[in-house]
Formats: C-alpha cells, sequence, structure tokens
C-alpha cells in the first residue's frame, strides 16, 4: 500500500481534484449532533471537515438509494415499451468511515455475489471512488454506541477504500487501496513520508483503540449461540417486547439489504417500477396475499434480524457478518435492542443458561425451553 | 469487487442490458383463458420474442416465474406446465390485487414475465423410485408439472400415484387430466371431497383418509412423496406418512413466501438459512422442519 503526505488544511485539493470526474459527497455539521452527507459544490466545500459524528442516515444510499426506479413501463397501442432507467453518474464519498466502507463490502458480496448479479447496485458501485476517514478523534469522530473494534471493521480500514486518508495532527496520511487510488495518489499535491509519519499512525491507532467500550467484545461468542440455536426463547421474548416495531434499525444500518418493488404510474402516464429499503420489523414484511402471515410474532421478526446477520451460515456465504459495528441501531432505538444491546443480552442470559445445569436443583427451575431453531 | 481506476468505469451499463438485467421482464402475450374453478383460472402465454421464448422453456417442474401486470405490480407464480407440453400457462387464484388484475386479462393482451426461477424437482434423482403426489385444493398446481413430467418419462419410474382431495367437487381442479389419470394404466388416480353433492360417487374424507382406502396400498419401500396443499392438510399427510414409515427426507413440498425479486436479493423470502427463491421453493419436510417456520 503506497502512501504520500498532505497538509490537513488542504483537504479542499482533494476535494477539488474530486469534483472534476465525480460527484462528490461528504458529511457536513448541522446543528447539535445532527450531521448528515450532502453533496459537495464549489459553494460548501470549505464546511467539509475531517472530523465529526458519522451521520445517522448511512452513505449507503449512493449505492443502493432509499427509492430507486428500475423501469418504466409504457403502453404503445397494443404493446408494451419496458425501459431500464438509466444512471451512469460516477460518484465519489469523501470522509467515508471505516465501518461504512466495511458496509458497502458486505453490499458488494451479497448483490454481486452469488447465483445473479444485481445490476443496478453493479453499475453504481463501479462508479463509486472512496475516501475513507480513519476515526481519530476521540471526541468528534467517536461515540458512545460505536463497536466497529468488536466488529473488525476499525478504526481504520484494511482494504474496500480508494483512497484513506488518517489525521496525523496537521499532517494527513494518505493511503492508496486500489489502482484507482494509486493513480490519484500521483498527483504532485503529495509529499513523500518519512518512518516518523507510520510511528505516529501506529501510535494514534494504539490510543483510539484504547478508547472504545470494552463490553461489546462478545461478538464471536454471540455468533456461536445463535448459529447453534443456544439462545433462549425468552431472551428473542423480551427483545420482541422491547422493539417497537419502527424499522428505524434497518434505515441506518449500512449492511441491511433487504428492498421491496413498487410499481406506480408517473405524471407522464407512464408506469414506473421503483424499490425502496424495506425493514424486516415490520409487520408486513412477510405477509402474503390472502392475508397468510409466516411471521406473525414481533419476537419472530426480531429474532429473524438478528439471525440473518450474525448466523455463521451467512458469514461464511458473505465472507462478513452483516454488521460493522457502527451502532447507529442502538443510537437511533427507543427499546434498547440495536445490536451491541441484543448482544450483551444474548451473552449475559445464555452463557448463564449454559452454565446453569452445574447447580441441578436451580437449573431445573429455570430450566427453558430448548433453543430456538430459526 | 476488482476495479482497474477511472478506465473500467466506462463500459457496458449491466442495467440496460436485458441479457445482465435480472429484474427487466420480458414481454408475453395471452394466447386464451380457461376458468379451473371459482377464483382460479389459468393463461396460456407465450413470450413475443422467440429466443426468450425458447430459453424459457428450459425450465424445470416445480420452478416458478416472476409475473409482471402492468400498472399493478409483480408476483411470483407456478408454474403447472411440464416442459414435456406444448404449451406454457400460469394456473392463479384471485387473492390480491395483481392476481386479480392477472384475471382480468384476455387473449392477446400483453404482460410481463422473467424466470424460470428456483431449484424445481431434480426429476432424474428419483429415478427407479415410486412417486406418491398428495394435493389439496389449489396444492395441485405445482404437482402438476412433476406428474405430467413422470408421465412423459414413465419407463424412468416404478409406480405413479395421485391422492387428491378438494372441499367440493366442484373445486376440484384441471378435470381433465383427472379423468385421464383415472383412465390411464401407469398411474394410479385416487380423488376425494370433503362435501359431496352433484352426484358425487367418489370417497368423501380428507386426503389422507385416501391411504386407508380399500384396494389402495401406498408404496413405502424405494417411494418418494410429493405433498403440496393447505397447512392443516400438510400437517396430517406429513403425519400419515411418516407414521407409515416414509422418511422427511423423502417427502418433498414446495414453499410459498412472499417474494419480491425472485433471485435472492430483495429478502422477503428468506428463512432460516434458505431463501426459498433460490434454495427453494422445493424442500424436503426433513429441510422444512428444520427451517422452522409456519408453511
Amino acid at each position: 500500500m503506497r502512501a504520500r503526505i498532505l497538509a490537513s488544511h488542504q483537504i479542499g485539493r482533494i476535494l477539488e481534484r474530486l469534483r472534476r470526474d465525480y460527484e462528490v459527497f461528504a458529511p457536513f455539521q448541522g446543528r447539535g449532533r445532527d450531521t448528515f452527507f450532502d453533496r459537495v459544490t464549489a459553494e460548501n466545500q470549505d464546511q467539509v471537515q475531517l472530523h465529526l459524528p458519522n451521520p445517522y442516515y448511512p452513505p449507503k444510499r449512493y449505492v443502493l438509494p432509499h427509492l430507486e426506479r428500475l423501469m418504466t413501463m409504457r403502453r404503445e397501442g397494443a404493446e408494451w415499451r419496458i425501459e431500464p432507467a438509466p444512471d451512469v453518474q460516477p460518484r465519489a464519498i469523501f470522509g467515508i468511515r471505516s465501518c461504512d466502507v466495511a458496509g458497502i463490502r458486505h453490499l458488494d458480496r451479497f448483490y454481486l455475489g452469488r447465483q445473479f448479479l444485481d445490476p443496478y447496485y453493479a453499475r453504481r458501485r463501479r462508479g463509486l471512488f472512496l475516501v475513507n476517514v480513519v476515526c481519530t478523534d476521540l471526541e468528534r469522530d467517536i461515540n458512545e454506541e460505536c463497536f466497529c473494534v468488536c466488529a473488525d471493521t476499525g478504526p481504520a480500514a484494511a482494504e474496500g477504500f480508494d483512497l484513506q486518508l488518517m489525521d496525523l495532527g496537521g499532517e494527513l496520511l494518505v493511503a492508496a487501496g486500489s489502482a484507482a487510488g494509486e493513480a490519484f495518489l500521483a498527483d504532485p499535491m503529495f509529499q513523500r513520508g518519512t518512518p516518523e509519519h507510520l510511528e505516529r499512525r501506529r501510535e494514534i491507532l494504539e490510543r483510539t483503540r484504547r478508547s472504545f467500550r470494552a463490553t461489546t467484545g462478545w461478538f464471536s461468542a454471540t455468533v456461536r449461540y445463535i448459529t447453534r440455536g443456544d439462545v433462549l426463547d425468552a431472551t428473542w421474548t423480551e427483545v420482541g417486547h422491547r422493539c417497537l416495531e419502527c424499522g428505524g434499525c434497518t434505515y441506518v444500518c449500512p449492511a441491511c439489504t433487504c428492498f421491496t418493488v413498487s410499481d406506480r404510474p408517473t405524471a407522464s402516464g407512464e408506469i414506473e417500477r421503483v424499490r425502496l429499503w424495506d425493514a424486516c420489523a415490520l409487520n408486513g414484511f412477510t405477509r402474503m396475499a390472502g392475508g397468510f402471515n409466516p411471521r406473525r410474532a414481533v419476537h419472530d421478526r426480531r429474532n429473524r434480524r438478528f439471525f440473518r446477520k450474525l448466523a455463521h451460515y451467512f458469514i461464511q456465504r458473505e465472507l462478513s457478518m452483516a454488521c460493522v459495528g457502527c451502532g447507529r441501531c442502538d443510537a437511533v432505538c427507543h427499546g434498547e435492542v440495536g445490536m451491541p444491546s441484543v448482544i450483551e443480552m444474548i451473552r449475559r442470559a445464555t452463557s448463564k443458561a449454559i452454565s446453569a445445569p452445574a447447580a441441578p436443583a436451580a437449573a431445573a427451575a429455570a430450566q427453558p425451553e430448548p433453543g430456538r431453531k430459526t | 469487487m476488482p476495479r482497474e481506476g477511472a478506465a473500467a468505469e466506462a463500459g457496458p451499463d449491466p442495467a440496460a442490458d436485458p441479457r445482465t438485467n435480472i429484474y427487466l421482464p420480458r414481454l408475453a402475450v395471452v394466447d386464451r383463458v380457461v376458468d379451473e374453478i371459482a377464483d382460479v383460472r389459468t393463461l396460456f402465454w407465450h413470450f413475443e420474442d422467440p429466443e426468450a421464448q425458447r430459453a424459457f422453456r428450459q425450465f424445470r417442474p416445480g420452478q416458478f416465474a416472476q409475473v409482471t401486470v402492468f400498472g399493478t405490480g409483480e408476483f411470483p407464480a407456478s408454474l403447472p406446465a411440464s416442459p414435456t407440453e406444448a404449451e406454457t400457462f400460469f394456473t392463479v387464484r384471485q387473492v390480491g390485487s395483481c392476481t386479480a388484475a392477472l384475471h382480468r386479462l384476455r387473449a392477446g393482451d400483453r404482460f410481463g414475465v422473467r424466470g424460470p426461477y428456483g431449484n424445481g424437482f431434480r426429476m432424474d434423482d428419483f429415478a427407479g423410485q415410486n412417486l406418491v403426489f398428495v394435493a389439496g385444493g389449489i396444492g395441485l398446481i405445482p404437482l402438476r408439472s412433476c406428474i405430467l413430467y413422470a408421465l412423459a418419462h414413465r419407463s424412468q419410474y416404478g409406480r405413479i400415484l395421485v391422492f387428491y382431495g378438494a372441499k367440493t367437487p366442484r373445486e376440484l381442479m384441471y378435470r381433465e387430466n383427472l379423468r385421464s389419470w383415472e383412465e390411464a394404466a401407469g398411474i394410479e388416480c385416487h380423488l376425494t371431497v370433503d362435501q359431496p353433492g352433484e352426484g358425487w360417487t367418489g370417497h368423501v374424507g380428507v386426503v389422507g383418509g385416501l391411504f386407508k382406502k380399500p384396494g389402495v396400498q401406498v408404496p413405502i419401500e424405494n417411494t418418494t412423496a410429493f405433498v403440496c396443499g393447505p397447512p392443516v392438510m400438510f400437517r396430517f399427510v406429513i403425519r400419515d406418512l411418516t407414521g407409515m414409515g416414509l422418511s422427511p427426507q423423502r417427502i418433498y413440498s414446495t414453499l410459498e413466501r412472499y417474494m419480491k425479486c425472485g433471485v435472492g436479493k430483495c429478502g422477503h423470502c428468506c428463512i432460516g438459512v434458505a431463501y426459498v427463491c433460490l434454495d427453494g421453493p422445493v424442500f424436503t419436510c426433513e429441510q422444512i422442519q428444520k427451517l422452522g417456520e409456519d408453511i
């Protein structure tokens, strides 16, 4: 991996250069905690910051828009004409965090993998340039709910970006992670680094890693419990009771993939087919025409979400968990059943239940039904 | 994803090309419409593009297709025709807005189809076996393809038995097929209804009751069963068959789920570790029990 140095106040030059070839998006600071991704223009470019809380609404939408037109259908006499919607705009995301880079890596394996390739995802992904910023500012970058260290996706992404920027204090270490990134680094604005820069990088990463809450480092145990079906029904029921069925966790998740499809008339008399994000928390997610719904109880649906994200079978298939440790679900959840909270609930309840047989009398009284096989 | 920089970003748009855009329906034309039973209608159709027609006709029994009715939406439908038959058709019960719109189509109308999707029945795997088909109501739709395929390759299989039940005699589907199966050699067809009437002289009762009808001998050794029907019927038939000694690994069914894409992306039909659209819709009874959801 090639790396170069740029003075921190010169990030405008990177943006300037990106805007020549791409529609560029970056996180902006709103009021208070509010941050949001927006298009970078000549007017707002100087407001782009390296350090700010990661927006809740993830940059996933630049590869998988919240609502995307797939095609239009138009009647021509007795005939119908079906035309796929065009979109060949190359885009760049400046300031994407390592967790979100991992999210896009996961989407890549899901949408471009297995038997079928999603053509809409593929063309957006093909034109996408990612400038990853490593979270190093303990005050502004890292939130209460962050747990990328446990999900092994950060604070510095190891792959999946085109360029990676790391603030060394006054200077940026700029690394290339792809051929396109290498080409970008050839620009004369970048200077050669020294071994001292790499030493500072190591120190800063070490300090950042240590600053994370340690209590959510139980992914591997939870993956094992969920995969084996060891999680108690009582735990899922509790998660279901706490879930308000708002779907918020899925809308802020950088690794959620589910969508629904809808046909609707347009103003010009055509019919457009759009796809939009869907959420397994919602009651209608599995309801069939005629009303039969195989997954009615809310804890059935919650259980489903965590199983899909953490079961070993799916991790093997996509080579990564469908959780990147961004913590957004925990931040937006009113019932405190975001990923880190549920991992903690599962770990506590399951490890207690598994060690319980040591005390036979108590275990017999508290013995739950065998783990639910989802 | 391999990316070679800006140069690689140019190139054909995979969404613009019908060969790579998996979501793009192909235009189909309705040839004729036949009413089966109340609320259930069969539409015979072909693709406008002969190339698409030829490619589609490679389908296997048990697969399904995504059907677009313009202005209403898209839904999954089984392929009740056997690839050994000349014509392709859908048999669809009117249950929601899309199926109602499909019912309104007439000969000559256009609609959209993409597929075939799903695993289907691997009919070669059953060579040399006795085949027992058990269907209730419109559960005969997905099994019809399989039965006709087996009959078209009659010498490859052992005994072929069909047990089919409906609520009333009026609700027995594919009556021409039923008649010919009842009369033909090489297939043992047994029918039943819950409520007789209209001069019905046949068996009355649940489908499972046919297994104990005098003169009926259900093979268990070297046998594969195919069961499709409403949930209650399914549960009881599975109980009967396994009670007679048939292993859940030798009993097949097809699952129905809400689906949007048919190609393993939209996530609606994912149960347990399986995507019904990719890993199914055909599963063994053993697999269905492991998936852990209501059928």
